[in-house]
């Protein structure tokens, strides 16, 4: 069975003065199994951030389904729906979405304390996780004193920290430099390589290439899809980039 | 032709802005006006013809002066905060005009325009309202004061040009003010103060023990506090040291306490706790100066309030203590002798001038304590006994006591021939006494009246001012900090913080903040209570249960009113929080 099922999603917003309807998805249908890694590609305006929205719970379709686990997220009820974000969803953000009142392990802590979990426990919980991304050292400093890459492992290590079904990140290179996002990518592709189930949105083609399997959105529709196989990132970024030229000069016979 | 267009530009941009920052000037100006319009009435009934003719009118005057000079200084602290923390939001605002390419002397004269425009609605909103309200209030005094009604309408020329001249230099103070930051202001600086990264408070130890070390001294003062003259001379040095021990406490012991408690693992790391304490770190840092002004301007409130209406309802009262009769002769060091003499003078005297007296009374007394005047005294020493008795002696006193002699007149009619011949006859007999004084009811009647009178208008002017005060200053922090905690709470909510866990840290984290003042005040007026009923001694005031009613009624209401002001201004943050 497959772990992440999105079955013709459609989503049209209605402004609120008038005005003509806007179809941010058409018709969206794919499947995510367990453990893999996927990136969503899109232009601006592909209706990625809408569908990262919709699997996020942190927002509602207009028409298909979502299944996690076989569960139908649009059956999760209002007053639920933020213990299953937080037990079931990791998140990585563009902008880190950290708090500066915290310090870095109070804030890989915070979906654990919400979850009432014991300091003892989530200590436990923590010790592994902070060795693997390499931010031992500064878990005693405050999100203004530390770099980008240390700001955006520290948001990895508080999705990971509740061991969610899947991971899901939305644009996470976008505010990094070139070596932070080299060496964040690794980490994904670590953690993906542990079992962990990874979900990101994308438009940077050097993000997608390390990804397992890459989804083309193309005017709130699915329209193309590429499996990495046993390429490596550099034979996959070519293939990304032709995929790229092929559907902005409008090309019709790929899907 | 070309700076004339400019002028006309900077105008339209300074109108503009202030319009789209409405939600921060709106309240600037209506205190502007609040402040503007009560220095005008006080400043008005000072120099009323109408208020200089009534009962103790000269000590209304004298009162309504010194208020009127108490509200010019507090309407010029209240201003220029409210002016520094309008600026210091803006700051980011200014940064990006610099950065767009305005020089810094355009955006002087910028801020000119909207000085000027504050500076016209202030001034010119006060004088209307207070021009309106001045018959209203000059009624109120009149009822508070149990005179008669004035007939007429008057607007007092020398009250419009001085509120206007004092309210002008206010507002050109600030300007300066404005302009100095501009000047020293870089532009990267004013473009990122909007966003200072809000580091984690530094626990100070030494100032935490300061405010605590000035604190309790404060209120040893206070509780130590024997007689009412040294309580006069150490209420000021109290209210100073307990003042510096709410700034020190609130700063650097609220950041001392929360720093032990998430120290403490297992109460931190619980969902209840963790985000309330890490906030409130925080948020004490940046509010520690606005907290301890309103815990200290309630205190003032309550504190002034309380007091006025005390002595106001406790004026019959203190007249029965001073004057318990319709005439009175106090004699200082007089033996039993002159008292018996002076008893005879009185009503052959009283006879000679064809009044008809009746209740006549005398007494022999030792002040109880050395700080208090025999004219306190009087009434309760008549109740101890009133046929020449000697009270209050405890037998090792080593001068004479003073005496009191007094009688009520039918009409109350009492033609000054009578002192005149009482005196004359006295130092024609050579009474043996030290010294002696006269007084008659109606005349110490209407001294009590028109200073507790004035008293209590003036404590309920500067009672609605600082309570003005407390709302913008409450207000302000509400809008600032909601803008800045919107942020944090739509990451919590990511996170998986359900709504309910938003709102109820929002809830706890704004009660405290809320009531850690008014909690504060109410303590510090629980040990400023027994030092101001030692100085209402001063006012022939000594009815404690009265004072005890007044301060809790006063408290009470105070309470409520700042409910209201916090439900109000908590919609408005969670308006913000939720946007």
């Amino acid at each position: 069975m497959p772990l992440l099922e999105v079955k013709s999603l459609k989503k049209t917003y209605t402004p609120r003065f008038g005005g003509a309807q806007v179809q941010a998805l058409v018709n969206v249908s794919f499947s995510v199994e367990p453990g893999e890694y996927v990136a969503i590609m899109g232009e601006s305006g592909s209706g990625k951030t809408t569908l990262l929205n919709i699997l996020a719970a942190l927002d509602r379709p207009t028409g298909g389904q979502v299944l996690l686990s076989g569960k139908d997220l649009s059956a999760v009820r209002e007053s639920e729906i933020s213990a299953f974000r937080r037990d079931n969803l990791g998140f990585v953000f563009q902008d880190f979405n950290l708090l500066d009142t915290f310090s870095v392990q109070d804030n890989i802590f915070l979906p654990l304390v919400l979850a009432g979990k014991s300091y003892r426990e989530m200590s436990d919980r923590l010790e592994p996780i902070a060795a693997k991304l390499g931010i031992r050292k500064i878990l005693r400093q405050f999100p203004y004193e530390i770099s980008g890459g240390q700001k955006q492992r520290t948001a990895v290590a508080r999705a990971l920290i509740t061991s969610p079904q899947i991971v899901l990140a939305d644009e996470p290179t976008g505010a990094l430099d070139s070596r932070a996002t080299d060496s964040l990518l690794r980490l994904f592709e670590e953690i993906n390589a542990d079992g962990q189930t990874i979900l990101m949105v994308t438009h940077s083609v050097k993000a997608a290439s390390h990804a397992r399997r890459v989804l083309f959105l193309r005017d709130g529709e699915v329209y193309h899809q590429l499996y990495r196989g046993s390429q490596s990132a550099e034979e996959m970024f070519a293939k990304i980039s032709d995929a790229l030229t092929v559907m902005t000069t409008g090309g019709e016979d790929l899907a | 032709m070309k700076t004339l267009r400019k002028f006309g530009f900077y105008a339209k941009l300074a109108a503009q802005n202030m319009k789209k920052n409405g939600k921060y000037y709106l309240p600037y100006l209506l205190t502007c006006i609040g402040a503007a319009a009560m220095f005008y009435i006080l400043f008005f009934l000072s120099e009323n013809d109408g208020v200089v003719t009534l009962r103790g009118g000269t000590y209304v005057m004298a009162t309504l002066w010194l208020g009127s000079g108490v509200i010019g200084i507090f309407s010029a602290i209240l201003i220029f905060y409210t002016n520094s923390f309008l600026m210091k939001r803006r700051k980011k605002e200014l940064g990006l005009y610099n950065i767009l390419g305005m020089e810094k002397r355009q955006i002087a004269h910028f801020l000119l325009w909207e000085t000027v425009y504050t500076a016209v609605v202030g001034i010119a909103g006060g004088l209307g309202v207070g021009i309106l309200l001045s018959k209203l209030m000059l009624l109120l005094l009149c009822a508070i004061l149990r005179a008669g009604v004035p007939f007429g309408f008057f607007v007092s020329g020398q009250g419009i040009l001085w509120t206007a001249v004092v309210f002008c230099l206010i507002f050109a103070l600030c300007l300066l003010y404005n302009w100095y930051g501009i000047k020293r202001a870089k532009p990267i600086e004013l473009l990122r103060s909007g966003r200072d990264a809000d580091r984690e408070p530094r626990t100070r130890w030494l100032a935490a023990l300061v405010g605590t070390v000035t604190l309790a001294a404060g209120y040893g003062i206070a509780l130590s506090v024997q007689s009412p003259v040294s309580a006069l001379g150490l209420f000021f040095v109290a209210v100073l040291l307990v003042i510096a021990g709410t700034y020190c406490l609130f700063s650097a012991g609220s950041i001392a306490v929360l720093k032990l408690l998430r120290n403490n693992k297992a109460y931190y790391y619980q969902t209840g706790h963790f985000t309330s304490v890490s906030g409130m770190l925080h948020r004490m840092k940046r509010n520690a100066a606005g907290l301890s002004s309103i815990c200290i301007l309630s205190t003032m409130v309550l504190v002034t309030v309380s007091s006025t209406v005390c002595l106001y309802a406790g004026t019959e009262e203190a007249l029965d203590k001073w004057c318990p009769r319709d005439v009175q002769f106090i004699l200082r060091e007089a033996d039993e002798e002159a008292m018996y003499t002076v008893v005879e003078i009185v009503q052959s005297e009283a006879e000679k001038q064809g009044m008809e007296i009746s209740d006549l009374a005398y007494v022999r007394f030792y002040v109880p304590d050395s700080d208090t005047d025999s004219a306190h005294v009087c009434g309760d020493a008549l109740e101890e006994g009133s046929r020449g008795e000697l009270v209050w002696a405890t037998g090792d006193e080593d001068t004479l006591p003073d005496a009191y002699i007094g009688f009520n007149v039918k009409g109350g009619e009492v033609p000054t021939e009578f002192y005149d011949g009482v005196w004359d006859v006295m130092s024609r007999d050579s009474v043996n006494f030290r010294s002696g004084s006269e007084a008659a009811r109606s005349e110490c009647s209407d001294e009590l009246y028109g200073m507790y009178g004035g008293f209590f208008f003036i404590g309920l002017l500067l009672g609605f001012l600082f309570l003005m005060a407390t709302a913008l200053i409450i207000y302000y922090k509400q809008v600032s900090e909601g803008y800045e905690d919107a942020e944090g709470y739509k990451i919590m909510q990511q996170v998986g913080m359900t709504e309910n866990e938003v709102k109820s840290s929002i809830h706890s984290q704004i009660m405290t903040v809320f009531f850690l003042p008014i909690v504060t005040a109410a303590v510090h007026i629980a040990f400023a209570f027994p030092m101001i009923t030692k100085l209402f001694k001063l006012f022939y005031m000594t009815n404690i249960a009265l004072f005890a009613w007044c301060t809790l009624g006063a408290l009470l209401m105070f309470a409520a009113i700042y409910a209201a002001i916090y439900a109000l201004t908590a919609r408005a943050y969670y308006q913000i929080v939720k946007a």
